[in-house]
């Protein structure tokens, strides 16, 4: 995951280059190490460096790199023609790589041949039955051609395997919660967790599924995993407030009657709530009256 | 003698200079054949999977608090139960692994190359070292040492009144395989120095024993309490949102 | 998203109790502090026999050269050792011996190319 930094030093370099002063190749190298994924930007400097005959010889070994990090693009951009040139220049220079069959593979899922680029995937898989790149296009063709559950059978079986991979983990979350398959949503989110702990966005996501499942004890796991929200993004995250406070209502609906007061923090909510109110008051004024209120109805402000 | 000794100008130029130069360069050489000659191994799915599991096992210990007390004795038991549990490692099978990499051809090859690409260029220079170099005063070792040093650091030298300061370059030959260690890793980077001592001292044991470790992880993951930290986080949050508001 | 916008930091610390650690930026960090001592040693190996130190006084030349290194390390660390390491011995102990061979090495060598030869 890109960091706040990392961010704001690609954002800097894209302006940088966008704007002619030079820099071009560090741009790009930078988008390839944080896998940030930038096609366009991406294909126009890269054309911009191959189709310079000394600014590619320039580069050396890392010329065949930069083909591919360009293809990729182009066909993010369905430049499609573009991407079959350098796909070829590649399988020339290294014929019967499996790195180029990927490519290969990537083509034909860009033109629509499905089936083919299946045939592709499968006969690499053939040869090299751990590749876990190819398995991870199989698991997004499955997806993008509507197969879920293929392409959910498909993760749990690479998962079964490469539990250690955050990517897959996160990617079968969102499926889960697209299918409404809650609970093991869930699952996949704990081990988000467990790799990262103190990533704020996993531990909102989390809250967010387990308050979707509802039932008192989910509402208050739910209620205290926002706080954690809260507390690694420093009372910023207006996702999370907004959580904390919907959570807090709905447990004392839940327990309304029975006398189980919050003993551990029962201040939350009201200071969740007022700083909701600030933040709108500084970012979106126009809006302050509805959150208002929304929050006095809910008697979290006064 | 406890005067210094004048020693001749050529020795520094014809034996101290070219010595370590040739040693360095068998350094570098032997890295770049490494490198080409690192076989493409497929990586075997079980390696892997058991691989994977321990980053697994070791992400659950350390994030242990972080997620609710019934989630992790859920998957605390997936690791560590005793039938089908990951982690555990049957003993008839943990005792086959090692008899395995034995007879396992490819590892074997693998570890003799590794051998080999450290012990023959060694020898090599050893042997050519003692057949050139033998028998004259190659250096002097600015500290003093002991008597008992002597016959270690003054082969060839058969007089046994010169000081143990000066040596022969039998000694010189050694001096440098231990101190251009540092040296390598600093010009070729990273992983791939000399790291000759290290390997003779490795060649004990057999590098990686998926089964040691696997049940290196049961036991500590056996023995985590589990202190769920989210309450604390809860408080915490309050008085971040306190001073934000304040 | 991010808690410390440090990117060399290695230790992300919200209280006492929950200290996680990014490991890659400790490794890094430990690296370069590798790679910092064993420079230091080679470069006080020359230096030590250009001046022609014998005997004990040579090796307290490399206690001295790598004690200086570690009050280095601690002030490029800003003498906040939480931030970027587990612990104070990674600072000032840790590879400490070492670039002892090292040392010898390049003292001998070049004491005896300026004073003997």
């Amino acid at each position: 995951m890109v960091g706040a930094a990392e961010e704001a030093q690609l954002n800097r370099l894209e302006n940088q280059v966008d704007n002619g002063g030079g820099g071009a190749w560090e741009y790009l190298c930078l988008v390839r190490k944080l896998k940030a994924r930038r096609p366009d930007k991406v294909l126009k400097h890269g054309l911009s460096i191959l189709n310079n005959p000394k600014a590619r010889s320039n580069l050396g070994t890392e010329e065949w790199t930069l083909y591919e990090q360009v293809a990729i693009a182009a066909m993010d951009c369905q430049r499609v023609d573009i991407a079959k040139d350098c796909i070829s220049v590649l399988s020339n220079k290294f014929p019967g790589s499996t790195r180029v069959g990927r490519l290969e593979g990537m083509l034909l899922e860009a033109n629509g041949a499905w089936a083919d680029a299946e045939t592709t995937y499968r006969r690499l898989l053939e040869e090299n039955p751990n590749d876990q790149v190819v398995q991870k296009r199989m698991i997004a063709m499955a997806k993008a051609l509507g197969n879920i559950s293929t392409a959910v059978e498909y993760l749990n079986k690479y998962l079964e395997i490469y539990m250690a991979d955050q990517d897959a983990w996160r990617e079968l979350a969102e499926i889960y919660v697209s299918l409404q398959m809650y609970k093991q949503a869930a699952y996949c989110y704990e081990e988000l967790i467990l790799c990262q702990p103190t990533v704020p966005l996993h531990h909102l996501a989390y809250a967010e599924v387990l308050y979707t499942m509802g039932g008192l004890e989910n509402l208050q796991m739910a209620k205290k995993y926002y706080a954690s929200a809260i507390n690694f993004t420093g009372g910023k995250n207006t996702r999370a407030l907004y959580g904390l406070c919907l959570c807090s209502v709905a447990i004392n609906q839940i327990t309304k009657g029975r006398n189980k007061e919050d003993k551990e923090s029962p201040e939350l909510q009201y200071l969740a709530a007022e700083a909701l109110v600030k933040d709108y008051k500084e970012k979106a004024p126009a809006k302050l009256t509805l959150v208002t209120s929304t929050l006095k109805s809910m008697k979290l402000i006064s | 003698m406890a005067e210094d000794l004048v020693l001749d100008t050529a020795i520094r130029d014809w034996v101290l200079i070219p010595l370590s130069v040739v040693m360095v360069l068998i350094g570098v050489l032997r890295y770049f054949v490494s490198k080409l000659m690192r076989s493409s191994q497929l990586p075997d799915a079980k390696a892997l999977k058991e691989g994977q599991v321990i980053i697994r096992a070791r992400n659950l210990k350390s994030g242990a608090n972080f997620i609710p007390s019934k989630s992790f004795r859920a998957r605390r038991v997936y690791f560590t139960n005793e039938e089908n549990g990951l982690l555990h490692v049957p003993k008839e099978q943990a005792q086959n692994a090692q008899a395995q990499m034995f007879s396992d051809p490819n590892m074997a090859m693998d570890m003799m190359k590794k051998n080999l690409s450290m012990l023959i260029p060694q020898s090599l220079t050893f042997a050519w070292v003692n057949f050139f170099f033998s028998g004259f005063v190659a250096a002097k070792i600015p500290f003093p040492l002991t008597q008992r040093f002597r016959a270690m650091l003054q082969n060839g030298i058969d007089l046994s009144s010169v000081d143990v300061s000066y040596v022969s370059s039998r000694s010189w030959y050694f001096l440098n395989l231990f101190g251009l260690r540092g040296f390598f890793s600093l010009i070729l980077g990273e992983e791939n120095a000399m790291d000759d001592t290290q390997r003779m001292m490795q060649m004990g044991g057999f590098g990686f024993d998926a089964s040691r470790s696997l049940a290196a992880e049961k036991d500590s993951l056996d023995i985590i309490q589990h202190d769920w930290a989210l309450p604390k986080i809860e408080h915490r949050a309050e008085q971040v949102l306190r001073k934000l508001l304040r | 998203m991010a808690v410390r916008d440090d990117p060399r930091s290695s230790e992300k610390k919200q209280s006492d109790d929950l200290q996680t650690f990014n490991a890659e930026n400790l490794q890094s960090n430990m690296r370069s502090i590798y790679y910092s001592r064993t420079f230091l040693s080679i470069v006080g190996g020359v230096v030590a026999g250009i001046f022609g130190f014998t005997g004990l006084i040579g090796f307290v030349f490399y206690f001295v050269v790598m004690a200086l290194a570690s009050l280095g390390f601690a002030a490029k660390a800003k003498f906040s050792h939480c931030a970027y390491f587990d612990s104070w011995s990674r600072i000032v102990v840790d590879g400490f011996l070492g670039g002892l061979l090292s040392f010898v090495l390049f003292w001998t060598f070049a004491y005896d190319l300026v004073h003997i030869f």
